[in-house]
């Protein structure tokens, strides 16, 4: 709605500007039907601008939906609360302990962030380099394409085997989740400029440093906002896989001592956590994002 | 006295097994302060000509000299204000911003005797005043445009070279911004390599005008323009001025016969 609204007026404010007569009679046209229409619009209508169309009223209707219809199935079906605990019983759990599960959480949330950040930094400085040299590219991608395609379940009781059980192996695998996508994306965003910005700036005899600072990277922006979209939210499950494979502390800790006695409401807790942590750290890639591609198009699909 | 010269200069473009001579034995001077357009068919060159004088291309012989300098080395000093056919603003600055770009990038070489015009009084002699702080993507490709032609003017470069600056555009602001331009430049009498493809603006705008034909690309005919400036919309309509613009149509056309 909100959005909506600053669309609007930008607009006009836009055609305003031109300033000749003929044009600025044609915005008030514009504008006319709308102030007159909108009290007379049904409820119906009203109610779906405003609630419906642009807003998380949709999505919070549906988890909540999805929660009473579950509760309900559990209680009608009398499912035993070891296959399948009641969403009131996973509350009561996670409220119970709660400090037990933020602390482990923040482990989690640490080994997670702190392998997206390590590998998305190698990614783009790798990235700058295969950018600027096919010759790296040829060399470098396939050893990026080799840690990718190698499923990372597989290589997680290595980690473990080599650097224990404490956050570094976490955190590297984190890393290197996070790492490919952010490589390919930053390749091809710092590769894609305009071949008329790139000649214009040849034609001041910028040097690379320069075309790199004020055209590469400010152009790969929204390529790498959106990997990083991706892969803040792999990085979490980077970390739990990490995790499974040799802790003592942590959320995938948890689920899998969990697992163990078959505490499934714990269990659940434990995932809830970690569905919360994911969509947190999305959004919050989502608002910087935002904030920094102001002048791109994708910033505008953001509500 | 010649400032830009051409001698004997030749360019072949090489793709795989297919050679295209680009351009054949070009001679050509240039003076100061002079607006020069090159007009022809397309692949008749004059892009790539464009881009010589401008040390983004190199030739294969023959030798090119800006006031005694290489082409390189003018580019080195920053001589020139390159306006190329779409408007090459940054999407992600200001219009002001994208004006202060070419003092922003090889500081070094920035002329001491170039003296930096004010941005915001070059926005507003292309009307676009009222827009120093909109994005690129909120303007018209028209405005665009007159951005990148005020940015040429406001670089501090004593020679701009454009490459079919208003070719995206509608005739109608075409028209327009031709004018914007023509009195943008009489008021500062830079050095002009013009590329068109668009015979009225290029005998509005022109002191010279350097017809060439394709393949090879070479000089057909140099005519000089002597109409007097300043020149205003009237001179449209001057018996001389449709003589000017039959007379290059005439050479054009034998090249197409």
């Amino acid at each position: 709605m909100n959005g909506n609204n600053r669309a609007l007026h930008d607009k006009s404010g836009y055609v305003e500007r031109k300033g000749t007569s003929i044009v600025s009679n044609i915005n008030e046209k514009a504008k006319a039907p709308l102030d007159v229409n909108v009290p007379k619009k049904p409820f119906a209508k009203r109610f779906k601008k405003k609630y419906v169309s642009s807003s998380y009223w949709p999505s919070l209707a549906a988890f909540i939906g999805l929660f009473i219809i579950w509760e309900l199935c559990t209680m009608m079906f009398n499912i035993n609360p070891i296959t399948l605990p009641a969403p009131s019983s996973v509350i009561q759990e996670f409220v119970s302990s709660f400090s037990f599960y933020i602390s482990h959480a923040w482990v989690t949330l640490q080994e997670a962030v702190l392998g997206f950040l390590l590998g998305m930094s190698i990614a783009i400085m790798m990235g700058v380099l295969m950018a600027h040299s096919s010759v790296l590219e040829r060399t470098l991608l396939p050893i990026a394409v080799l840690a990718n395609v190698t499923p990372i379940m597989a290589i997680a009781p290595l980690f473990i085997l080599w650097f224990g059980f404490g956050t570094l192996p976490k955190v590297l695998i984190a890393a290197i989740i996070t790492f490919f996508p952010m490589l390919v994306n930053s390749i091809m965003g710092f590769r894609s400029i305009d071949e008329n910005h790139y000649e214009y700036m040849r034609s001041l005899h910028a040097s690379k440093l320069e075309i790199f600072m004020k055209l590469r990277f400010p152009n790969s922006l929204p390529y790498l906002f959106s990997a990083a979209k991706t892969c803040v939210s792999l990085s979490v499950m980077g970390a739990v896989v990490g995790e499974w494979s040799g802790a003592t502390e942590g959320l995938g800790n948890v689920i899998m001592m969990a697992s163990n006695y078959m505490q499934t409401n714990r269990m659940f807790a434990a995932i809830f956590m970690l569905a919360i942590m994911g969509i947190t750290l999305t959004n919050i890639v989502r608002y910087i994002e935002k904030k920094v591609l102001y002048w791109h198009v994708s910033a505008n699909d953001w509500k | 006295m010649s400032y830009i010269q051409l001698k004997n200069v030749s360019k072949t473009f090489r793709q795989r097994e297919q050679t295209t001579k680009a351009l054949q034995h070009i001679d050509l001077h240039i003076e100061k302060s002079k607006f020069v357009s090159l007009i022809g068919p397309s692949g008749c060159g004059k892009s790539t000509l464009l881009r010589m004088i401008g040390g983004l291309v190199k030739g294969d012989e023959g030798e090119v000299t800006i006031g005694g300098l290489s082409p390189k080395e003018a580019q080195k000093q920053k001589q020139f204000g390159f306006v190329p056919q779409s408007p090459a603003l940054f999407p992600w600055r200001t219009v002001l911003e994208n004006m202060n770009l070419p003092f922003e990038v090889n500081k070094k070489s920035i002329q001491a005797s170039a003296k930096r015009e004010d941005p915001m009084e070059l926005l507003s002699s292309v009307g676009l005043g009222d827009f120093a702080h909109s994005y690129a993507k909120e303007l018209s490709g028209g405005m665009q445009q007159r951005v990148g032609i005020a940015r040429a003017f406001g670089s501090g470069a004593p020679i701009l070279l454009m490459d079919e600056p208003f070719s995206a555009l509608d005739e109608i602001t075409r028209e327009k911004i031709s004018y914007q331009l023509l009195h943008i430049w009489e008021s500062h009498q830079k050095t002009v390599v013009f590329v068109t493809h668009n015979i009225r603006e290029a005998v509005l705008l022109s002191d010279k005008v350097v017809i060439m034909s394709a393949r090879p690309g070479k000089i057909t005919k140099i005519i000089d323009i002597d109409l007097p400036r300043p020149r205003s919309a009237d001179i449209e309509e001057s018996a001389q001025f449709h003589q000017y613009m039959s007379e290059i149509r005439g050479y054009l056309r034998d090249e197409w016969q």
